[in-house]
C-alpha cells in the first residue's frame, strides 16, 4: 500500500513541472500573448509523454493566431498521427491509468476535440491551398465524432445524426471539393449539409462558395470545460448550451463599409452542445467502482473504529485502503483549453486588392478584431483565421510576422 | 505463536516486495514514449521501401521504357509528388515528396545511363535552400523534361468505433509530356485495419 502510495506520489511529482508550463502557456494564450504560448509549449511539443497530443493541439492553436502555418501543420500532424493509431495506451499505461491514475494514459481527446484537431489541420492546408490533403483531413474530422454514434446508427452504418452536429467539418469539405475541381461531389456535400440542417442552406450554397474570394473563419467563445463531481470520479462538461445562452451572429465590415452576412452567420457547430454527448468509457465504470468500494471502506473502517470492541488497527487499514481507492479514482480532467464554442465560416465575394477587415459581435460588446490589407485575390480564395478574444482585437496589418519572413524567403 | 508471527510478517514482507517491483515495473512500462505503441492504417516506410523498390524494378524493366530508351538515348523525365486522394487520410509535403523520390534515387543509382532526372522545381529549390548533402541533379531551367513521373494515391478507407481499415491502390505512371500518352504504369495494392483497445 505505502509503495502505491509512493508510485501515485511520484507518478504526481513527475508531471507537475511540465503540467505547470502547459498551464502557463495556455494563460498567456488567453491573455493575449500567443507567441508566449507557442514559446513555452515548443520543448512540451517535443516530449512525447501522456501529454504529447494535447501540448501539440495547444501548440498548433497557438501557432494559427500567429499565422505560423509551418508550426501549426507540424504540431496538428504530430497529434493527428498519434489521434489516427489505436493501442496507444496499451500496457503499462492502461494498467497504470487504471491502478494507479488515469493521467498514466496519453492524453487522446474526447471525439468533438478529435474532429477539431482534424479540422484545425485541415484549416491549414486549405489556407495553403492544399485542396487534396485539407480535404482528407476533414473526412477524417467526419471519422472521429463516430464514436457519439448510438447501437442502432452504427449497425446501419449511418452516421448522418453525428455528422449532422458538425456541419462545419461537412461544409469545408464541400469546399474543398469545390476547389478540387469536382462539383459533383461538392454539391452533393453541400446538399448533405442543407439536408441534416435547412438553415444552414444560405451557407452551403454552391455558387456563393463557388464566387467567393475571400473566407473568413472566425472562432467564436470558448469550449467546454471539463469537470468532476464532488469527489472527483464522474467528470462531464459544463456549462451547457442553455446555461451559457445563444451564440450571438458576427457582424462584418470590409473597408469600413457593413457587408451583408444574412444567412451565412449562422454557427455550424456548438462544441458546449456536443460535449454533452460524451462516450461513457469502460474506465469510467473502473474509476466509478473503485471510488464507490473506496467509500465503502472509509464508512467500513470509521464504523469498526467507533464499534465498542473494535479492532483500531483493522479500522485504520480499512480507511487507508478507501482513502488510496479514492485517491486514485480521479478523473482525467485535461481537454484542449483553446478550442472555441463554434466556428464562423464566412464566405465572401469583395474586389480583388487590399482590404480592412473587421469581425465584431454586436451582442457581445468588446469582442471585435480588425485586419488591415488583408490580400483578397482575383482567382481563388484566400482564406483568413480571426480568433476572437477580449485581448486580441487588433488592428493587427498582414502580412503578420510569420508570413512576412516565409515570403521573404521566397 | 512467534514462529506463526514471523511467518506471517514474512509474507507481508513478500506481499510489499511484490507490490513494490509491480508498481516499479508498471511505472517503467508506463512511461513509455506516445508514439511508440500505436498502431494505425497509414502507409509506412515499409511500404514506401516495398513500393519504390517494386515499381523502380518495373519501370526499367518495362519494354516500352526499354524501347523509348534505345530510341530516344537517357529520358530526361521530371518528379512530381503523390497526388492524395485518400479517403480521410493526410499526406504531408515530405512523404508525398518521398514517395516518387525513392524511385528517382533508386533508379538514379541502378540505372544511371537510362535517365536523366530533373527535378521538380518546387522541390529542387527547397531543398537547395535547406542546403542538404545530396546530389540534386541539374536545376529545373536547364534541362527540359520529355517525361513526368507522377503517382496518385487512393484509398477506401472506413472508421467505426471498432476499428479502422483502408485499402490503398498506389498508381505510379511515366507519361509522355508531349504527347500525353503514358509510357508506363504500375500500382502498389496494400489493405490495412487497426483495431481499436481498452482506452482508445
Amino acid at each position: 500500500m505505502t509503495c502505491a502510495a509512493c508510485l501515485l506520489f511520484v507518478t504526481v511529482g513527475c508531471t507537475s513541472k511540465a503540467q505547470r508550463a502547459g498551464e502557463e502557456a495556455v494563460q498567456a494564450y488567453f491573455s493575449g500573448d500567443p507567441a508566449k504560448a507557442v514559446q513555452q509549449l515548443k520543448p512540451l511539443a517535443q516530449k512525447t509523454d501522456e501529454n504529447f497530443v494535447l501540448n501539440n493541439a495547444r501548440l498548433g492553436s497557438a501557432a494559427l493566431i500567429q499565422y505560423d502555418l509551418d508550426q501549426a501543420e507540424n504540431a496538428f500532424l504530430r497529434a493527428y498521427e498519434v489521434l489516427n493509431s489505436f493501442g496507444v495506451n496499451s500496457g503499462g499505461r492502461s494498467l497504470g491509468a487504471v491502478l494507479v491514475d488515469e493521467k498514466i494514459r496519453v492524453w487522446r481527446g474526447e471525439p468533438f476535440e478529435r474532429a477539431m484537431l482534424n479540422f484545425y489541420l485541415g484549416l491549414v492546408y486549405y489556407m495553403r491551398h492544399d485542396y487534396g490533403n485539407a480535404r482528407g483531413a476533414f473526412e477524417n474530422a467526419l471519422f472521429k465524432l463516430r464514436d457519439y454514434a448510438d447501437n442502432a446508427d452504427r449497425k446501419k452504418d449511418d452516421y448522418s445524426e453525428v455528422e449532422s452536429n458538425f456541419a462545419l467539418g461537412a461544409i469545408m469539405l464541400g469546399k474543398c471539393w469545390q476547389r478540387l475541381g469536382r462539383d459533383d461531389l461538392a454539391r452533393a456535400a453541400f446538399e448533405r449539409v442543407t439536408k441534416m440542417r435547412s438553415s444552414l442552406a444560405p451557407l452551403a450554397d454552391y455558387d456563393r462558395n463557388q464566387n467567393s474570394n475571400l473566407l473568413l473563419v472566425v472562432d467564436f467563445g470558448y469550449g467546454p470545460k471539463k469537470v468532476t463531481d464532488f469527489d472527483g470520479a464522474i467528470s462531464g462538461f459544463a456549462p451547457k448550451p442553455q446555461e451559457e445562452g445563444m451564440i450571438p451572429p458576427p457582424h462584418v465590415t470590409v473597408d469600413g463599409q457593413a457587408v451583408d452576412v444574412a444567412g451565412m452567420n449562422q454557427p455550424p457547430v456548438d462544441l458546449l452542445a456536443l460535449a454533452q454527448d460524451k462516450r461513457w468509457q469502460s474506465i469510467d465504470t473502473i474509476r466509478t467502482i473503485k471510488s464507490v468500494i473506496g467509500t465503502g471502506l472509509i464508512y467500513g473502517g470509521a464504523y469498526e473504529g467507533l464499534r465498542h470492541h473494535g479492532d483500531d488497527g483493522t479500522a485504520l487499514a480499512l480507511i487507508a485502503a478507501g482513502v488510496l481507492l479514492k485517491a486514485t479514482s480521479q478523473a482525467d480532467v485535461r481537454q484542449w483549453e483553446m478550442l472555441p464554442r463554434t466556428v464562423f465560416l464566412l464566405p465572401l465575394q469583395v474586389p480583388p486588392g487590399r482590404h480592412d477587415v473587421t469581425v465584431d459581435f454586436p451582442n457581445a460588446p468588446g469582442l471585435t478584431q480588425t485586419w488591415r490589407g488583408l490580400d483578397v485575390p482575383p482567382q481563388g480564395e484566400a482564406t483568413y483565421y480571426f480568433r476572437m478574444q477580449r485581448w486580441n482585437s487588433g488592428p493587427f496589418d498582414w502580412p503578420p510576422p510569420a508570413v512576412a519572413q516565409l515570403q521573404a524567403q521566397q | 505463536m512467534n514462529a506463526d508471527k514471523t511467518e506471517v510478517s514474512l509474507t507481508l514482507n513478500y506481499l510489499r516486495l511484490s507490490a513494490f517491483i509491480c508498481g516499479s515495473l508498471l511505472f517503467m512500462v508506463g512511461c513509455t514514449s506516445a508514439v511508440e505503441s500505436g498502431h494505425n492504417t497509414a502507409l509506412d516506410a515499409v511500404d514506401l521501401q516495398q513500393m519504390t523498390d517494386d515499381m523502380a524494378a518495373k519501370i526499367v524493366a518495362d519494354p516500352q521504357v526499354q524501347a523509348a530508351i534505345a530510341k530516344e538515348g537517357r529520358l530526361p523525365v521530371v518528379v512530381q509528388p503523390v497526388e492524395n486522394r485518400m479517403v480521410a487520410e493526410v499526406l504531408p509535403r515530405g512523404p508525398a515528396q518521398a514517395f516518387t523520390a525513392r524511385v528517382r534515387v533508386l533508379l538514379s543509382k541502378h540505372a544511371p545511363d537510362r535517365f536523366l532526372w530533373v527535378m521538380n522545381r518546387d522541390a529542387f529549390y527547397e531543398l537547395r535552400n535547406r542546403e542538404v548533402d545530396i546530389d540534386l541533379g541539374p536545376p529545373p531551367e536547364r534541362v527540359q523534361p520529355r517525361y513526368a513521373l507522377t503517382s496518385i494515391f487512393s484509398s477506401l478507407t472506413k472508421e467505426d468505433p471498432k476499428r479502422r481499415s483502408a485499402y490503398y491502390l498506389c498508381e505510379y505512371q511515366l507519361t509522355d509530356l508531349g504527347s500525353g500518352n503514358l509510357l508506363w504504369t504500375g500500382s502498389y495494392e496494400v489493405k490495412k485495419i487497426a483495431v481499436r483497445q481498452f482506452l482508445d
